[in-house]
């Protein structure tokens, strides 16, 4: 929670003779930082971001305390003035008004209400309306500033009513009514969402929309004479729900569901009523009120001491570490080696295990003051994670050899979806999407590569080659969480058979083995079936490569050539060799040679069957094809002598005769 | 006897002669065959000898194959080094290669997760997409706690989300290893319910872990320190302010020194636009929270940790000066190509 507080009205609680500068800098570094810090005529304005869970240092009084206690351990003089919970404040009674009011079990964590008559409402001190003002708040009038005011020191909020605007003086705080209405001081008429805090005066009216605005009805004006003052302490959640469904984020509100602490509230309308009475001329004229139902006993905390010095990493002095604590407010008895904390008051909801105890004295003592060690843990090895290694291995890959890696978000929109005839249904959805361009979880990488190239027509006259790795989700029946596939997707320009070759290196650089590219059956629906293939690797499918399908590459308004490869690789990563294995190079020279094989075979098909002849067939590289007639480059060659001119004729024809019909 | 010292004589003036009209590599190569080679002058001429002969003569022969030897190396040398490739350009673009791209984010990534494995974590990858338990109860946010009510998180139903942070994987690595030590960096996608210069819905993370007996905050200084001077430069300082999160106690926000301003918030005379007073926030860390600890089934008692999670994306626009994280994101193959 970030707040304005000024120099002027940290030194109401604090007594030093070090300057904002030297404040601002030593406070940001154990305690609550000191964002920004600027100069204003005799004063200066703090912006500070007090930590969420400490509601206690969002005010003068909070920022003072932790000054004071972090200044000494700079050696510089500083103390804490003005301590509110050090005098037990003392109310007169015996006046004819006593209230009565009537509260809803588990609102309120305490209320408390005094009256005041003889209000003399004009505007503020000039001290007073420079004060909010440098806090960003408007001065309105001597009464409503006091709540302000106090707001800013004490970090409770307070409120008043002009008790004669009130029906009744029998209050009820209950719960809203879903559809209830109230106006609230900023003049916006709200509907209730229903159980938020109200109080209603008696004749069914509300008059205070409680820790977040009060309502117009009972507003203090020019003519006020006798007023209600209250500082109550609402339920948290109820404060936060209301708050945020009304999108009203008052300071009252953001202080309340941070629940700041109970044992403050008579101490401030102590503070609040004596300023009144300064300001306002106004004059108590009711019992003090005060609805507590459940007391908080003192919270305890053992300290070991050695846990302590183990626990920060230093040995800190015992004494030092006492006096830190006391500094901030904290009771303590030793017993031998521990130290049995009482939590003040004000850290009862931030305070809860001995490694928060830990945490007050480090800071403190200085967290700069610490040595920066590397610890050193024995880690049992490990084998390598080998999705990982191929991943890395993957990108560094293509990325040298003319592919560029892109990264998409993994949340897509419907119409990506659809424009790639896949299943909407199929995919995961969010239940609160940002908006419609990232409302479904993407269960292929393939749309987001197609919409990559759609955004670079035009940027480049090159062909188009890039490729990402992600994980795509897909839901898994019987199964809670979707199940996330590490993919790597590739889109080019180039054709099938140049395409193909870029992969087949890739597989090569992975030791990917007895890889088989076969005619695609139910390939994802973006492919054209007739120009897919399966990708296979040992008899698993791996993933596919293929174009397009057109009706897909009209809709993005794409050239005819685009191939497209997609790959699990988890999958493709337990069919790579762990390690590359030695093969023998043979001593004699190889025989090349060009063979026509005239067949309506499958190419891949032919190449298989002369590999197959004999194993004096070392390789066979395709060349080209004229109708039913492909030329290939055979590789003869033998580990034991030179091959003779006929014998490799004799193999030609033992190949050539397994194509005749 | 006559005879051979005669054929002495014509040798060289042959040879003379060759040598003349020889000027290219392969002339030089059939002169050596000429006269040194098995059927050359010189192996003909040793074969006319008679058995019985004038051991001057054979020296003679000698001497000529040597003379031979030097003419035919001088006139090598000569051809090898004679500017006959008569204008080179030095300045002749290169036949291009195809050059690709690796992106930032992997870049960044590989670079982050190099330096953790060279302290001795493991790098780890875990579910993006989690249950509630992992994401938030068992991290000590408990139900209606304001932690949850965010906005910032996704929802795929009530007890599914996209992680906003990469600290699920605490608990799942608690439960991988069953017992201490644990060393380890998780690496992965996060997702925030936010759009603008500094978020995009979609983000990375890299999370820290290291759990074992007696780990103290010194140790998280360490770690810290060393992946920001290794990362960042090694002139480079970090700080620990306190800060609160839930499944941390206590809670640090890391900064690091403004390599703009040199950490000292001021740029010839006026403040530094890039940091607060010289610093830049890193990210957030803290000791692991005993109940955290609990949750993934160690005894809090017998071991202690710390624990850090900080965006990939920012840690690579503190280095780089990249303004708007979603650029970083741009598919322009013009920006993609300058890395
Ligand atoms: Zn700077």
């Amino acid at each position: 929670m970030d707040i304005i507080i000024t120099d002027s009205a940290l030194r109401k609680f604090l007594d030093t003779t070090a300057d904002a500068e030297v404040i601002s800098k030593h406070v940001s570094l154990c305690g609550p930082t000191f964002d920004r810090i600027k100069k204003v005529p005799n004063d200066y304005i703090f912006e500070i971001e007090a930590i969420t869970n400490r509601v206690d240092t969002a005010c003068s009084l909070g920022v003072a305390r932790e000054t004071a206690a972090i200044l000494t351990q700079f050696n510089l003089p500083a103390k804490l003035i003005n301590d509110p919970y050090k005098d037990v404040p003392k109310f007169p009674d015996g006046f004819p008004i006593k209230f009565h009011f009537s509260i809803e079990e588990n609102l309120v964590v305490r209320f408390v209400a005094i009256s005041m008559e003889n209000i003399n409402v004009k505007p503020s001190p000039k001290d007073t309306q420079t004060l909010l003002e440098h806090t960003g708040q408007r001065s309105l009038n001597n009464c409503i500033d006091v709540t302000n005011e106090i707001t800013l020191f004490y970090g409770l909020p307070c409120h008043v009513f002009d008790l004669d605007k009130l029906a009744a003086q029998k209050l009820i705080i209950r719960e809203s009514n879903k559809g209830e209405t109230i106006t609230t001081l900023d003049e916006e008429k709200n509907k209730l969402p229903g159980g938020d805090i109200v109080i209603e005066d008696g004749s069914g009216r509300l008059v205070d929309l409680c820790g977040i605005m009060g309502g117009q009805v009972a507003e203090i004006d020019d003519h006020t004479k006798n007023i209600l003052l209250i500082v109550p302490i609402y339920d948290p959640q109820k404060i936060r729900k209301t708050s945020l469904s009304l999108q009203k984020r008052t300071v009252a509100a953001q202080l309340y569901e941070k629940q700041p602490d109970p044992e403050l509230c008579l101490p401030v309308i102590s503070k609040a009523v004596q300023l009144l009475k300064e300001r306002a001329d106004g004059d108590i004229s009711s019992d003090i009120y005060d609805y507590y139902p459940n007391q908080r006993a003192p919270k305890l905390i053992s300290l070991d001491f050695n846990w302590l010095n183990r626990f920060v990493g230093i040995d800190i002095d015992k004494n030092n570490a006492i006096t830190s604590l006391a500094s901030l407010g904290f009771g303590g008895t030793i017993e031998k080696d521990h130290l049995i904390c009482s939590v003040p008051s004000w850290r009862y909801h931030d305070i809860n295990i001995k490694e928060d105890i830990a945490e007050e004295v480090a800071r403190i003592y200085g967290y700069f003051r610490l040595p920066s060690i590397l610890p050193c843990v024995n880690l049992p090895s490990e084998s390598t994670n080998l999705l990982l290694s191929t991943e890395n291995k993957i990108k560094n890959y293509l990325s040298a050899v003319g592919f560029h890696e892109t990264y998409n978000s993994s949340l897509i929109s419907l119409d990506m979806i659809e424009k790639n005839d896949l299943n909407p249904d199929t995919h995961l959805k969010l239940k609160n999407a940002l908006s419609r361009d990232f409302e479904y979880l993407r269960s292929s990488l393939v749309p987001s590569g197609l919409e990559n190239l759609k955004h670079n027509i035009g940027r480049t006259s090159d062909k188009f080659l890039t490729f990402e790795i992600s994980n795509v989700y897909r839901r898994v029946s019987g199964q809670t969480l979707p199940s996330e596939i590490s993919n790597l997707a590739i889109i080019s320009t180039e054709d099938y058979r140049n395409t193909k070759g870029r992969l087949e290196s890739l597989f090569e650089h992975l030791h990917l083995v007895d890889t088989a590219f076969l005619p695609g059956k139910n390939s994802p629906a973006f492919y054209d079936e007739k120009c897919t293939a399966e990708i296979h690797s040992q008899n698993t499918l791996v993933g596919h490569v293929g174009y397009i399908k057109p009706t897909v590459l009209r809709k993005y308004g794409f050239q005819p050539t685009l191939t497209v490869i997609e790959l699990d690789l988890p999958k493709l990563t337990t069919k790579i060799l762990p390690q590359s294995t030695f093969t023998p190079i043979s001593e004699y020279p190889l025989v090349i040679e060009d063979l026509t094989i005239n067949s309506k075979k499958l190419i891949g098909d032919i190449i298989e069957k002369i590999k197959n002849t004999t194993t004096l067939i070392k390789d066979v590289e395709y060349l080209n094809s004229y109708g039913t007639k492909h030329t290939f480059k055979v590789s003869f060659g033998s580990f034991e002598k030179n091959l003779e001119q006929n014998e490799v004729n004799n193999l030609k024809e033992i190949i050539q005769k397994q194509f005749t019909v | 006897m006559g005879t051979n010292l005669i054929e002495i004589e014509n040798i060289k003036k042959e040879l003379a002669s060759d040598l003349k009209k020889s000027s290219s590599l392969e002339g030089i190569d059939m002169l050596k065959t000429k006269y040194l080679g098995k059927q050359g002058k010189i192996n003909i001429l040793f074969k006319t000898l008679p058995i019985k002969t004038d051991p001057k003569l054979g020296k003679k022969i000698n001497d000529l194959k040597d003379l031979i030897q030097t003419k035919l190396s001088e006139q090598l040398t000569t051809i090898l080094t004679s500017d006959n490739k008569m204008s080179f350009d030095v300045s002749i673009p290169g036949t291009p290669m195809p050059r690709g791209s690796l992106h930032l984010i992997s870049q960044a990534i590989e670079e982050i997760e190099n330096i953790f494995v060279s302290l001795g974590f493991v790098r780890r990858r875990y579910p993006e997409v989690d249950t509630d338990w992992y994401y938030a109860e068992g991290l000590n946010i408990p139900k209606g706690h304001p932690a949850r009510d965010d906005q910032e998180t996704f929802y795929l139903d009530d007890n599914i989300v996209l992680t906003a942070h990469t600290s699920n994987g605490q608990l799942h690595e608690m439960e991988l290893k069953k017992t201490p030590p644990i060393k380890m960096i998780n690496i992965g996608k996060t997702y925030r319910r936010q759009i603008d210069t500094t978020h995009t819905p979609m983000f990375h993370q890299f999370e820290g872990l290291v759990i074992d007996k007696d780990i103290n905050i010194t140790h998280l200084l360490g770690v810290t320190e060393y992946f920001a001077k290794s990362y960042f430069g090694q002139d480079r300082h970090t700080r620990l302010r306190p800060h609160h999160f839930q499944f941390t106690e206590p809670s640090f926000e890391i900064d690091i020194t403004c390599g703009v301003c040199s950490g000292s918030g001021m740029v010839e005379k006026t403040p530094c636009k890039v940091c607060k007073s010289g610093w830049l926030e890193l990210g957030g860390a803290g000791m692991v929270h005993p109940n955290v600890i609990k949750n993934g089934g160690f005894n809090p008692e017998e071991c202690s940790g710390f624990a850090f999670g900080w965006g990939v994306e920012r840690v690579l626009m503190m280095k780089t000066g990249i303004p708007d994280i979603r650029l970083i994101y741009s598919d322009d193959i013009r920006f993609l190509n300058q890395f």
